[in-house]
């Protein structure tokens, strides 16, 4: 037995379970997994999305068969037989083939890369491969004279036609997209005009508008504020009151909402009798543009150009149905020939077909083209969807820190703000087409429902009660017993945003904004539109605004807010000048953080307004700018467009990915500048000291 | 009950701890013939259903400066923070008793708090600068009583910098941000912000406890220096600093006042033993 005293101390290995390798292992394994599925989602995406638009080589397959053909190789697999096979673009789809062709290798005699063999890139049936051979020029009286003969020579002088065409095609474009658009529009206007005024000729019950009931209940509201501000001293600006009152003033005078009555059979048959004597003006304006066009368009005819097919022997056709006729030059975007191409010209070509695809409309069922208005539309409902949720989310943060007693309520409703967010977006996106579109949108469009309209007298009786109410709540909220005033006063308050909301939802005094366009059919905003998008997407990231807007809030110290109210400041003082600055960092990375999951939802989307193909961008240079009723294209949808629902899955394939990669840009973007905003205001905002 | 009733048991604070009574503060009687600026009287506050200050009652002189000690927990921050009523932000405090400002009551319904808190200035135990360029630090008061001309602001910046020992440090730079400056002159840029509307009384609560010493020697030179214009009301752990910046001394113990006097007498001749205790480091 050892001795007490000298006890020795004896050193055992240490277990390996204690040492901690096997975690080291484990969770480095799992980061490793982690890291290597995302590093594997971008890099694919990048690299599939990057190669798109880069040209390869045309070679002449010529198989054992004797056929020989021009194609792109595409890529190589193992068939299921076990051989190898090879996908080929072939292009040429107007001769009635698929522009994509399996081949397999043991049946591939020869490849070779000609000198000769171009790639033309059309405005419509897709590319063309096969050789040059002749320019044809067409003078006036239907004279053929051959320009150019011969691949080399052909090529020599085909950009020079080009250019001429290209210039021929702007012109035609502008007078298009600008003049015939902007005629087009006035004579819609002209038969909307026609419309209203048979409606009105038509009506002797809704003898008023909403111009009316809208500028009564301001007037009450001014007159309800003025006895708060001046009887009462709520604690109303005075400057934001008289700020209202002249709005009141200048929209009776705008608006004038006594004016709009029914029209008499005389007065219809003036309006009606101007607005044919404008159309037919502008009639004669448009015709003045068309033949412009058609001037256009016959200087177009006038240059052909032959490239022959050298599986048939056939040239690319003038049209489908005229296959003896060689194509106008005009039809032609590009000319590449790719086996002569080196380095640096493939890079312009590679670049400039980055910018094409970025700055052009879609063409060919998206397939080709560009992807400009998809851009357009995903950056408008973006800004449209902050616009409307950043205020809103952080005016209720900052109703449940600073200003809502912390108790069960708010835990409650915090909760289920939380809860929101993890609703699936579809279920915003039904929620959206019912309640925005179908609801809000039906009302703007034709005025609420005939069923539930009040009467005039019973309307007025109900729109007097809510002023009596507003009144109510003003004299509890500017005095009273102070421990009731909260609950009485938000009761009151209450009542009278239910009692405001039945009053615009029965008022008989209003047609809605659009009854025109809807008797004729076509509804505005009571349809899937921008505008109905951007709120549900708003709707939809409401939480995380809401979420991060309350941290940031709530992380801004208590000393701050304690040194604000020591010098006098009112409680609204602070939160503007030292608690909103101080929560901006946070606000802000919350707003993007929200715009990136914005942008990037697609279900939602689908039922309120994303098309495949939006006949007009939302976007106009003319007044309101941002045609909020209209649809849209969104990049998210495209994808799924394209990958899904296109005609032509290999051809899309390509820009499924290249889609792809720009909205991944897009987002990572938007999330950088989270992160560099957040930054930047954290060392503003931030102490250095410690 | 082992000790024996003596008179000075009968007037110890412990007694009166335990039995609950109220306790007559011994007040010295220099303070018989003060001109007071602010009087309280029976002042008690209660955080829910705890009581922080007990039936508190004295008399703060005008323009001198008065130091609240005791140890920590006796309320005087409590104390300090029901002047601007500041109190008012935790809400579950409830008061009863007189704070009466200039003969006006503080705790009257009627009573305008935000008028109230801009004549009594504050100052806290650590600095708070707001978020925003030293310039707009010192002028925020004004700013938030709805001041705009610029020769206004620029006066009074200058003026509550200097008055804050601070000027000459910042005078270059006052439009770069109030965060980049050293706690010392944080505090100093706090001491400007409260004084830049002229409040009528000051409170500090603990104005030197981040402090080093050669920045704690500036501001209390400061306080000696602006207590001819202000009233200064001042928290202080550090009985040095009590006995060197402050003519009246109050001792409180338990939410309780204890004893209230010139500070000389407070630190020299105390009338209880828990107060001598309490100065002579023995206590607390
Ligand atoms: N917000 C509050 N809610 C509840 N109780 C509080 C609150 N603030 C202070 N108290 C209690 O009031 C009593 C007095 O606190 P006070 O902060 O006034 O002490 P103090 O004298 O300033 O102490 P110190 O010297 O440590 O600053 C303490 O018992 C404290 O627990
Ligand atoms: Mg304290």
């Amino acid at each position: 037995m050892s001795q007490p005293g000298t006890r020795t101390l004896e050193l055992q290995p240490t277990p390996l379970r204690a040492r901690g390798t096997a975690g080291t292992w484990l969770t480095g394994m799992a980061l490793f997994v982690c890291v290597v599925m995302i590093v594997g989602l971008l890099g694919l995406i990048l690299v599939s999305g990057s190669r798109t638009f880069w040209q390869r080589p045309i070679e002449n397959v010529t198989l054992a068969s004797g056929q020989s053909f021009y194609g792109m190789r595409f890529r190589t697999e193992q068939s299921p037989d076990m051989g190898e096979r090879t996908l080929y673009r072939v292009g040429n789809r107007d001769l009635g083939q698929q522009p994509f062709r399996w081949v397999d290798e043991d049946e591939i005699a020869n490849r070779e890369r000609p000198d000769d063999a171009v790639l033309i890139e059309r405005y419509e049936w897709g590319i063309w491969l096969g050789v040059p051979t002749r320019i044809i020029e067409i003078d006036d009286d239907g004279g053929r004279s051959v320009a150019a003969e011969g691949a080399q020579n052909v090529l020599e002088k085909l950009p020079s036609y080009l250019d001429a065409a290209r210039a021929r095609h702007i012109r035609a474009e502008k007078i298009r997209s600008d003049e015939i658009a902007k005629l087009n529009h006035k004579l819609e206007k002209l038969r909307l005009t026609d419309l209203n005024a048979k409606l009105r000729a038509n009506s002797a019950e809704h003898n008023g508008h909403i111009g009316y009931g809208l500028w009564c209940s301001l007037v009450v509201l001014c007159l309800g504020s003025a006895l708060g501000v001046y009887v009462l001293n709520a604690p109303i600006p005075r400057r934001l009151l008289i700020l209202a009152m002249c709005l009141t003033a200048l929209g009776a005078f705008v608006e004038r909402p006594w004016a709009d009555r029914p029209i008499s059979q005389e007065q219809l048959d003036e309006i009606l009798a101007g607005t044919s004597a404008r159309r037919i003006k502008l009639a004669a304006q448009f015709t003045e543009l068309t033949d412009q066009v058609a001037a256009i368009e016959a200087e177009d005819a006038r240059y052909r150009v032959e490239i022959i097919d050298p599986l048939t022997g056939r040239f690319a056709a003038l049209s489908q149905s005229q296959t003896d006729e060689p194509m106008k030059v005009s039809q032609i975007i590009r000319v590449v020939q790719p086996n002569k191409m080196g380095l640096s010209g493939k890079v312009g070509l590679y670049l400039s077909r980055w910018w094409e695809f970025i700055s052009r409309n879609p063409r060919e069922a998206n397939t080709e083209g560009g992807v400009f208005p998809v851009i357009i539309g995903t950056l408008l409902v973006t800004l449209l969807l902050t616009i409307a949720v950043v205020p809103l989310g952080v005016m209720a943060a900052l109703y449940m820190r600073e200003y809502a007693r912390q108790g069960l309520v708010i835990s409650i409703l915090r909760v289920a703000i939380n809860n929101l967010a993890g609703v699936p977006s579809i279920v915003y996106g039904v929620f959206g087409l019912g309640f925005f579109c179908y609801g809000i949108g039906g009302v703007i469009d034709g005025g609420p429902d005939p069923s539930i309209v009040l009467r005039a007298g019973q309307w007025w009786i109900l729109l007097f009660i809510a002023a009596g109410f507003a009144f109510v709540a003003m004299t509890i909220s500017s005095g009273g017993p102070k421990n009731k005033r909260g609950l009485l006063g938000g009761l009151a308050w209450g009542a009278v945003a239910i009692l405001a909301v039945i009053a615009v939802f029965t008022t008989p005094y209003f047609d809605g904004f659009f009854r025109a366009k809807l008797v004729d059919g076509s509804p505005t905003f009571g349809t899937s539109g921008l505008l109905w998008a951007s709120l549900t997407l708003a709707l939809l990231t409401l939480p995380v605004v809401i979420v991060s807007a309350e941290e940031a809030i709530a992380a801004v110290p208590g000393s701050l807010r304690e040194g604000s109210y020591g010098c006098g400041a009112s409680k609204w003082q602070t939160i503007q000048r030292v608690v909103l600055p101080g929560a901006m960092p946070g606000i802000l990375t919350g707003a993007i953080l929200a715009m990136a999951r914005g942008a990037g939802e697609v279900a939602p989307l689908m039922i309120v307004g994303a098309v495949k193909l939006a006949p007009q961008l939302p976007f106009e240079a003319r007044f309101p700018f941002i045609f909020a009723d209209r649809s849209f294209m969104h990049l998210g949808f495209h994808i799924y467009d394209l990958g899904f629902k296109s005609p032509d899955s290999e051809a899309a394939r390509g820009y499924v990915w290249t889609t792809t990669l720009l909205l991944v840009t897009l987002v990572v973007l938007m999330n950088l500048t989270a992160i560099r905003i957040r930054t930047k205001l954290k060392a503003r905002f931030q102490s250095g000291q410690f | 009950m082992t000790t024996q009733p003596t008179s000075t048991t009968e007037r110890s604070v412990a007694h009166a701890v335990q039995t609950g009574v109220a306790f007559e503060a011994a007040r010295h009687k220099e303070l018989v013939e003060i001109d007071s600026v602010l009087d309280v009287s029976k002042f008690s506050l209660w955080y829910g259903e705890n009581r922080a200050l007990y039936d508190i009652a004295m008399s703060i002189p005008r323009g001198k400066v008065t130091a609240l000690i005791g140890p920590s927990g006796c309320g005087k921050s409590t104390l300090l923070r029901s002047v601007n009523r500041l109190n008012d932000l935790v809400p579950s405090v409830r008061t009863s008793g007189e704070m009466l400002l200039n003969g006006r009551s503080i705790y009257d319904p009627g009573v305008d708090v935000i008028s109230l808190r801009k004549r009594v200035g504050m100052v806290f135990q650590k600095s708070n600068p707001f978020p925003m360029s030293i310039f707009e630090n010192v002028v925020y008061p004004l700013r938030i009583a709805g001041e705009r001309k610029k020769s206004v602001l620029r006066d009074t910046c200058e003026r509550a910098l200097k008055s804050a020992a601070i000027w000459e440090e910042v005078k270059d730079r006052l439009h770069d941000s109030a965060l980049g400056l050293s706690g010392g002159q944080q505090q100093r840029l706090c001491i400007a912000r409260a004084v830049a509307v002229e409040p009528e009384v000051l409170l500090m609560d603990e104005p030197c406890s981040a402090l080093d010493p050669i920045a704690t020697a500036r501001i209390e030179e400061l306080i000696h220096d602006i207590s001819s214009r202000y009233t200064v009301l001042i928290v202080t752990h550090n009985m040095q600093q009590a006995s060197r910046v402050s003519d009246f001394t109050a001792f409180m113990y338990l939410g309780r006042l204890v004893e209230y006097g010139t500070t000389k007498q407070i630190f020299q001749n105390p009338h209880l033993p828990e107060t001598e205790q309490y100065v002579t480091g023995r206590f607390g």
